[in-house]
């Protein structure tokens, strides 16, 4: 039996060949999977979302939601409002080819060098189980160029900027009179003139649900289309792994993936790259223990799955006695960076970024204010066109009871474990999320905001910090390049590997890992050591 | 237009209250609650019941404060539920608070105003390339032993 034909693309590979078998679609997978196909390498992707064309995307927003959000059952607990609110939707990703950066809104900045070594700059806080990545930001600045240019980020590399859209307006001109400097309307993943052989933007305001005009990057108009391309790639849509399997010596050598009719496949593997989104991920290699791996496969460490970490965010809304119509172009086009640094005078540790971000009616209805009705709440909405919106996106501190887990008492339309999100804030969260606020609100009160709303956390579009990476085996679950540290051949290709969280948009440092794992992965081939 | 969904579309108006709104949107939200109930005898029954024995102040502020005393009440906090992605889905509302829906089909906003704001000077768009450096670290917050080094 094979894969559906319906669902299968590109270059065939037979199930008893051991590929390179990668699990995920998205800024990691993605990546990956092109840039080993280009250097010759052969690789099944396992995605478990359709294929979704640009053609498909919806200028709808619940249409949208319903035609590619990651809507399997989960559970939630902890506490934290999310849970709550929206008890069974813990985070709002993609499930589609191209995964996540199929919605993400484009924002590029780069990791600062103090957020790889965190555990030396802020010490010892208590609750938080903090730890230096085993990588520097001179180690990895060399990949942020690469991934920089693979995205097309605006202002970055002779990419000029975007021009400035209505909220932006807004943004910048309370940024300026506050005393800020840095603020820009990029770095942006989103093309302001043509390049790489996709047009400018049209400013149509659509970025979370797919850009129909393709001027925004995503591996499914970039790396997937040139992946298949190389003639070395299948893809499966539709494909949802199961189990990671390993021979008696303890390496990763195939996965058991269920297609669109509940048929289980065995693929071959010479190695494994795992990248579902940092609650998937340890999803599967908690569903992949074994004899040699009873707590999990890669949790010898006990750390697979913990110090998950969603980045502590808010949004602002703020309005004003004439109109900004926020919802005309890029949602995300606006970023200011002057909080996104380290100084503990401020109450907390950590930085964060106030960035531009526009919902619908239909969204902004679900999220201002969640369960909220009456005159209070509608009077958001009737303000809706005079209204202005920024993201507060900062550092969350990772801790060992916020994790994953395979909740049994649950099952999914297939049958398994579903995966269960337990998370609450620490109280240097909480800080820094209401110094955020506060920051936002004497921003938008310098250029006349009548009225200010402030928004609750969303479902989590930063999910993090599952499968860290760490110098020494029993800190974390991978190393320097991802590999396991108890699994020869398996590697976590995507958000999960993060040590800490770091305050900026995870995307660029995604790619930029996936693409200095994948050279990694092509050196040892060439050495004969995979 | 049936008693009961009459009285549904009332309490919407008092718990969703929008002076510029005329009934259509609460009357296409008030059909599409009907419909999902029409076949949950528990739910569907809950609602005539309590829609039955609410009798709502015609004064907007006076009615909203009746509804927070039975905010709990299983059938009303059901109604809610349903309520917020239909009404604020409604293309009519949409027109309403001044949102325009899908753009990709009419080219987006580049010449339809996704910059015509004008009750603010043009901001710098460029990233800020003057004398003032971000102070990525304080001070006080360099490790003792990188003092030397940074």
């Amino acid at each position: 039996m094979t894969h559906p034909s319906g669902d299968r693309f590109g270059t065939p590979i037979d199930l008893d060949t051991e590929a390179v078998v990668i699990i995920g679609s998205g800024a990691g997978g993605g990546t990956v999977a092109y840039e080993l196909t280009r250097r010759g390498i052969p690789c099944v992707v396992l995605e478990a979302g359709p294929y979704l064309r640009p053609d498909d995307y919806e200028n709808d927003e619940w249409a949208a939601f319903q035609q590619m959000a990651w809507l399997d059952h989960r559970t939630t607990s902890g506490g934290y409002r999310v849970s709550k609110d929206f008890p069974h939707l813990p985070a709002w990703i993609v499930k589609a080819v191209g995964g996540s950066t199929t919605h993400w809104s484009g924002a590029t900045p780069r990791f600062r060098e103090y957020e790889f070594r965190t555990r030396t700059y802020y010490g010892d806080v208590e609750g938080a189980n903090l730890l230096d990545w085993p990588i520097t930001l001179e180690e990895l600045a060399p990949y942020y160029d690469l991934a920089e240019k693979a995205i097309g980020s605006t202002h970055r590399h002779g990419r000029p900027p975007l021009p400035a859209n209505n909220n932006y307006k807004v943004l910048a001109e309370g940024a300026r009179r506050v005393g800020y400097l840095h603020y820009a309307t990029g770095p942006y993943g989103t093309n302001a003139e043509p390049y790489d052989g996709r047009p400018a933007s049209i400013q149509d305001g659509f970025n979370f649900q797919g850009d129909k005009n393709t001027s925004k990057w995503s591996t499914a108009v970039r790396e997937i289309p040139r992946a298949l391309e190389t003639g070395r790639c299948d893809l499966r849509a539709r494909a949802h792994a199961v189990q990671v399997t390993h021979d008696a010596r303890g390496r990763a050598n195939g996965v058991h993936y269920l297609d669109a009719e509940g048929n289980l496949h065995r693929q071959a593997a010479r190695v494994v790259c795992v990248a579902g989104n940092s609650i998937e991920t340890p999803r599967l290699l908690l569903m992949s223990a074994s004899a040699l791996h009873p707590d999990g496969l890669a949790n010898s460490s006990g750390q697979l799955g913990r110090n998950y970490m969603r980045h502590t965010t808010g949004t602002v809304y703020a309005r004003f006695d004439q109109p900004v119509r926020m919802y005309r172009g890029e949602t995300m086009a606006g970023i200011v960076a002057d909080e996104a640094r380290l100084d503990t005078s401020r109450g907390f540790v950590g930085g964060y970024y106030l960035e531009t971000l526009s919902l619908g009616p239909a969204f902004l209805a679900a999220f201002a204010d969640p369960g909220a009705w009456g005159r209070e709440f509608t009077e958001i909405l009737d303000a809706y066109s005079h209204t202005a919106g920024l993201w507060i996106v900062g550092e969350d501190l990772p801790q060992e009871s916020n994790r994953v887990t395979l909740n049994t008492d649950a099952t999914d339309q297939w049958g398994l474990p579903v995966p269960n999100v337990n998370f609450a804030d620490h109280p240097n969260d909480v800080a820094l999320r209401e110094h955020g606020y506060q920051r936002a609100d004497l921003l938008y009160e310098a250029v006349g905001a009548l009225g200010i709303h402030h928004t609750p956390p969303y479902p989590a579009t930063h999910n993090l910090g599952t499968a860290r990476m760490s110098a020494r085996p029993e800190d974390g679950v991978v190393n320097a390049h991802g590999e396991a540290h108890d699994v020869p051949g398996l590697f976590v290709s995507d958000g999960s590997v993060m040590t800490t969280g770091a305050a900026a948009n995870p995307t660029l440092t995604i790619v930029a890992l996936a693409i200095r794992q994948a050279e990694h992965i092509a050196s040892r081939f060439a050495a004969g050591d995979l | 237009m049936t008693d009961l969904k009459a009285a549904l579309v009332r309490l919407l108006r008092a718990a969703y209250p929008h002076p510029s709104f005329p009934d259509g949107p609460y009357e296409r939200t008030a059909q599409k609650i009907l419909d999902a109930v029409a076949d949950d005898v528990w739910r569907r029954l809950a609602l005539e019941q309590g829609l039955a024995s609410l009798d709502l102040d015609d004064d907007p502020a006076a009615a909203e404060k009746q509804l927070r005393e039975i905010a709990d009440a299983e059938f009303f906090v059901h109604v809610r539920a349903l309520t917020v992605p239909v009404l604020y889905d409604d293309h009519e509302v949409w027109d309403l608070l001044g949102y325009e829906g899908p753009s990709f089909d009419r080219g987006g906003y580049l010449h339809r105003g996704f910059d015509d704001l004008d009750w603010l000077p043009d901001p710098r768009i460029e990233e800020y390339d003057g004398p003032e450096r971000i102070v990525e670290v304080a001070e006080h917050d360099r490790p003792a032993t990188e003092g030397s080094r940074r």
